[in-house]
């Protein structure tokens, strides 16, 4: 039994959950809200664009197991740029790690296909996280360097790292055609089986059939790590320590550059797993239309959890819940699938101007006065 | 396919429409880039030029597109109108980043990323509540260069001359509007009240508070510039070079002209001068992709090199900069 102070304690607790809740959950809805404008005012049903939108992503097994599978990549970008914020950078780049992690799996499923699964996984993953690590390593620098900005230089480097896969799928990478002519479209071998990420079907048959696959656990895990890494460790204070006050941190003894270097290779080798899962997982083969822009949602998603490591979660699922929603709304409602842009879109805006509601009230409060 | 020797291939690449692609290329990376110069001088952030530059694009050709239907205004007169409404949805997007980031303090990047992502998402919807598809738009009736020449008989004077008329005369009304612009822009900077004012906003708001500027207007009316800017650069990619609108066609040229911006040391002229730089890359790693089989180098990497050089200006290969003091932060009145 708990005493009535436990019971206050324990209530007081909730209190802040729901309120640090309450705004994301506010700017859902605002979104949605002016999503709805947008469908009405093109001469939609917004009725049935979210009903179906709804009905495409937790309608039945299949929709769910397609929501799970879209919010598998999210989890990881929301992660990558949740990390950053925390550390006050913002890798808006992302998407380009999240390309490089896709082509150092999708390179390592094939070379390392003579190993058994229970090796060439775990490889594959760390590996792909290297090298995303590594791609977001040269924006670290010349920020931590010559200040250089890494909304800019990220940015920069997914351009580059998207004409880079064009260039290896292309080349080095291209799969060979029947029977061994030269392939004639720019997508990779496909990988063997020991090197893919099962499907949730593949491991429990008795499961109603859906795409979603074993990446999403991987996900979830990767989520407590970084919890953990912020919470428990010296990187992650560190990195918290110069989100927080760099000067602060300065004159405590941390170095702003290496946090900064660390952090936003930490960052980068989460945006590659999502790359590497998708490939390992969903596409089993590199193409280089394999990305949804899951670099972009993770800001939103990121956004929406307001960079806690484990609201990334719920999210992602939010996110990709609407992606795989669209399609279907499209298909029912006639109403465009880049609507679910424009409400991410209008979530990241209001998350950023929470205090949207409060000038809101002060102006009415003002106006108030002003009349009396 | 016979050698070609590097003599040769200087040859053919560098000619008079080489400087000419540059300066064409450069203009709405220009446009933008004064855009964030203004922006940033009064101490606001503009991540958004790439969002706000892909709207006005829309828009322009949205707005010429129904002109003939709508106003029953037919041929480059439509167009022009389309001009117009591309500088109103510029400066309609920018409002939305000065109020979140002026009026409610929010995190300026981050509402300029909302910007960018719902130009993409709202420009895709409404080509297909407009134009019943997806990926392009109608192409609208482009706007022609302002002036006609003929090229003369080589020899002498005469290649001078063809070489004058070839860089600077072949261009649409914009590419010549954006020099004069980059120039004005300039002079108001630094001999002007109002340049004045909008520099104490971005190094000292309390400063400029105190002396009885007011922070919130000054800013306000620089973000806004920044929209009109980045609608005319939209406009002139869309109805001066291409015609038509499709998915995110800006391709990045908001970042890189928040690149310019810096390089050009957060000056009209300067970031006018670091777009050009910027063209000329784009419009040589054009024409020597017609080499590929000599050089042997993939397109890909031809590709890549704007981005590349971005990164490498911003590097500070090329000299440091340094930043309004006051860029990014909210201003708080006391």
């Amino acid at each position: 039994m708990s005493t009535p102070e436990e019971i206050t304690a324990q209530r007081a607790r909730w209190m802040t959950v729901a309120q640090k809740a309450g705004t994301p959950l506010m700017s859902v809805l605002l979104a949605m809200i002016v999503g709805s404008l947008i469908v009405l005012a093109s001469g939609g049903d917004p009725v049935a664009a979210f009903s179906s939108l709804w009905e495409g992503a937790f309608g039945n097994a299949y929709q769910t197991g397609e929501t799970i599978m879209r919010s598998t990549p999210l989890i990881f970008t929301g992660l990558a740029i949740a990390y950053g914020f925390r550390a006050g950078l913002f890798n808006i780049g992302a998407e380009g790690q999240l390309f490089m992690g896709g082509l150092a799996a999708a390179w390592l499923g094939i070379v390392l296909a003579g190993l058994p699964w229970f090796v060439i996984l775990p490889v594959m993953l760390v590996l792909s996280a290297v090298a995303g690590a590594l791609w977001a390593f040269i924006p670290a620098l010349l920020k931590a360097k010559v200040g250089a900005h890494e909304v800019i230089t990220t940015m920069m480097f997914s351009f580059i790292a998207r004409y880079f896969v064009s260039y290896m799928l292309n080349g080095p990478l291209k799969a060979p055609g029947p029977g061994g002519t030269p392939g004639t479209i720019p997508i990779s071998a496909v990988l063997p089986p020991q090197s893919t990420l099962p499907k949730f079907t593949d491991l429990f048959p008795w499961l109603p059939p859906n795409n979603a696959h074993v990446g999403f656990l991987v996900a979830i895990g990767v989520a407590v790590v970084v919890w953990l890494l912020l919470k428990y460790t010296t990187v992650g204070y560190e990195a918290r320590a110069v989100g927080f006050n760099p000067f602060a941190a300065q004159t405590g003894g941390v170095s702003i550059a290496l946090t900064t270097v660390w952090s936003l290779c930490i960052s980068g080798s989460l945006a590659a797993l999502a790359g590497a899962s998708e490939v390992m997982g969903v596409h089993h083969r590199l193409s280089d239309q394999f990305s949804a822009g899951f670099g972009f949602t993770g800001i939103a998603v990121a956004l929406l959890a307001k960079n806690h490591p484990i609201a990334v979660i719920p999210a992602a699922l939010l996110f990709g819940g609407l992606a795989a929603g669209s399609g279907f709304m499209q298909l029912n409602a006639n109403v465009p699938d880049k609507l679910v842009d424009i409400v991410q879109a209008l979530v990241i805006f209001f998350v950023a101007a929470e205090s949207i509601i409060t000038w809101f009230i002060k102006r009415r409060q003002k106006e108030a006065t002003r009349n009396a | 396919m016979p050698s070609v020797g590097v003599a040769e291939i200087v040859s053919t690449v560098v000619q008079p429409d080489l400087f000419a692609a540059a300066i064409r290329i450069a203009t709405p990376l220009a446009l933008a880039a004064i855009g964030g110069t203004i922006c940033e001088r009064s101490g606001v952030v503009n991540i958004a030029l790439e969002g706000l530059m892909l709207i006005s694009a829309f828009f322009g050709v949205a707005a010429a597109l129904a002109c003939p239907v709508v106003l029953g205004i037919t041929g480059v007169a439509a167009s022009w109108i389309g001009v117009l409404a591309a500088i109103l949805a510029g400066v309609v997007m920018a409002s939305l980043h000065a109020f979140a980031s002026i009026t409610l303090k929010s995190n300026q990047v981050v509402s300029g990323t909302a910007i960018n992502i719902l130009a993409l998402g709202l420009t895709g919807f409404l080509i297909q509540v407009f134009y019943q598809r997806t990926g392009t738009t109608d192409s609208a009736v482009l706007i022609p260069p302002l002036f006609a020449f003929d090229p003369k008989p080589s020899g002498g004077l005469a290649t001078a001359w063809n070489w004058f008329s070839g860089v600077a005369l072949g261009h649409t009304p914009l590419v010549y509007i954006t020099i004069v612009i980059a120039i004005a822009a300039q002079w108001a900077l630094y001999r002007t009240r109002w340049g004045l004012r909008l520099r104490a906003l971005g190094e000292h708001p309390r400063a400029a508070d105190t002396v009885g500027i007011s922070v919130v207007r000054g800013r306000y009316m620089a973000v806004l510039m920044s929209g009109a800017l980045a609608g005319l650069a939209g406009a002139n990619l869309t109805l001066e070079q291409v015609g038509s609108f499709s998915e995110n066609m800006t391709a990045g040229r908001g970042f890189i002209a928040l690149a310019a911006n810096i390089f050009g040391r957060w000056t009209p002229v300067g970031s006018y001068l670091a777009a050009l730089l910027f063209g000329f890359a784009e419009a040589l790693e054009i024409r020597l992709q017609a080499f590929i089989g000599v050089i042997k180098i993939p397109p890909q990497f031809f590709l890549m090199l704007p981005y590349i050089l971005t990164v490498v200006v911003l590097a500070g290969f090329m000299g440091r900069a340094v930043a309004p003091a006051a860029v990014g932060k909210p201003y708080e009145k006391e």
